[in-house]
């Protein structure tokens, strides 16, 4: 079995980061909302293991304006990036700063990272703000490098959900055609909304690390195979999902088991594991 | 009378699995300065066990198989949620469990400045949620 690219990770509990950063000690407890203690950076390299993972997409979340802090800078993301060859950096900017599309070029070509993240609910912008968001999407489609947004529930004690509902991208989608998004979490729990877009729209995808209650089986299960159903999954998504765990938030390995737990055929499995992802980020690999 | 402690850590490679710690009770006994007395081996995780077994990598597999046979990983365990205080998904019901089964600690008595076991038991560190960095603590207590 090839093994797995991981589309949604936090480098959040990395002791080797936290440990001579107190401002990022204190963003991850108090806005993202992990208080677990850290771990050396080979934790986070042997859950990968253990997963089948072979890299991981870091994602750092630029909260400046919102609560004075960044959740992992881009500068850190790329020194980890570069330590490591199975981690993928990802940027952040903050879309309510001016500068925002320009700090994500910089980003892109100076440090390396090769997408976007942003956070509505977090970052408290307004997803189809054509002054303040739109001109970041427009820098982020002209690089040609993906967006992965959070929509849906969040679990951070400070973050909005009501700014995170996915519909409001459609918007986005049709300004700019060609910009690649990622929905995380599959916008649950508007799975159906965020569904709807990436059925109607082949450049939006969809991440599967659903967890609300239950084990990472129940909930995925719940989503895509009672709410969407394998068959739409398989005969119109099946380049469209991607595998994301949300680490540290849930455990990687739980993820994957979840799943394989529902059974998918070989070749679906292998798009959803690896190779959209790989389709996504533009890694060169020979298929078989 | 001595009260020797000590917090050792350990990284742990696998989802599960068992790490033998006899050479490191036996150092800390050893340098410990007691002669006649108890040495207790803890974990200070809940999703962790001690335990004793014949080192053999057959039982190993075995101990850990009748585990996940015991406490199956699909039941409908009602810790499985969000938990505020961790900012984590609490998923891992499983591990407690099988954590519970076998225990959090094992003890020996030392003579003569000596573990006093048998030439078959061996001491495990039990990875039931790994992998992750963990710690266990050596405490030796006697007469010195």
């Amino acid at each position: 079995m090839t093994p797995a690219i991981d589309i949604h990770t936090h480098p959040l509990q990395i002791e080797e980061l936290v440990r001579d950063d107190p401002a990022l000690a204190r963003a991850v407890r108090e806005v993202f909302g992990l208080k677990m203690p850290a771990q050396p950076l080979r934790t986070f390299l042997l859950h990968m293991d253990a997963a089948d993972i072979d890299r991981a997409v870091l994602l750092p979340i630029d909260c400046t304006t919102a609560h004075g802090c960044v959740i992992v800078s881009n500068e850190q993301i790329a020194r980890l990036a570069e330590a490591e060859p199975r981690f993928i950096g990802f940027a952040s900017v903050d879309p309510n700063l001016p500068d925002a599309p320009r700090a994500l070029e910089h980003a892109v070509t100076s440090y390396g990272l090769r997408g976007l993240k942003l956070d509505p609910a977090l970052q408290r912008f307004e997803i189809d703000d054509e002054r303040h968001a739109f001109p970041v999407y427009a820098r982020c489609a002209e690089l040609d490098v993906p967006l992965l947004i959070h929509c849906g529930h969040t679990w951070s004690p400070v973050g909005r959900a009501t700014l995170a509902h996915p519909l409001r991208l459609e918007a986005v989608v049709q300004a700019f055609p060609t910009l690649k998004i990622v929905i995380a979490h599959f916008g649950w729990p508007w799975v159906n909304e965020a569904v709807m877009l990436a059925l109607r729209y082949p450049t939006v995808h969809l991440d599967t690390s659903i967890l609300f209650s239950g084990t990472p089986s129940e909930s995925i299960r719940q989503a895509l195979t009672t709410t969407i159903g394998l068959d739409t999954l398989d005969r119109s998504l099946s380049r469209q999902v991607l595998f994301g765990s949300n680490y540290p938030r849930v455990d990687p390995k739980r993820v994957a088991w979840a799943i394989d737990d529902l059974g998918l055929r070989p070749a679906l499995r292998q798009r959803i594991f690896r190779d959209n992802a790989a389709d996504l980020l533009g890694l060169e690999e020979k298929r078989p | 009378m001595i009260a020797k402690l000590e917090r050792i850590g350990l990284q742990t490679t696998r989802d599960t699995q068992l790490i033998d710690l006899t050479p490191t009770v036996l150092e800390v006994v050893a340098g410990s300065g007691v002669c006649d007395g108890r040495v207790f081996v803890n974990t200070l995780h809940t999703t962790t066990a001690i335990t004793v077994n014949e080192g053999l990598p057959d039982l190993e597999d075995d101990l850990l198989a009748l585990l996940a046979d015991l406490v199956p990983p699909d039941r409908p365990y009602r810790h499985a949620r969000f938990l505020h205080a961790d900012g984590q998904m609490a998923v891992n019901a499983p591990s407690h469990l099988r954590g519970a089964l076998l225990g959090m600690h094992v003890s020996f008595p030392v003579a003569d400045g000596k573990v006093v076991r048998g030439s078959r038991q061996t001491i495990y560190f039990v990875e039931l949620d790994g992998p992750l960095f963990r710690e266990y603590t050596v405490q030796v207590v006697g007469e010195r």
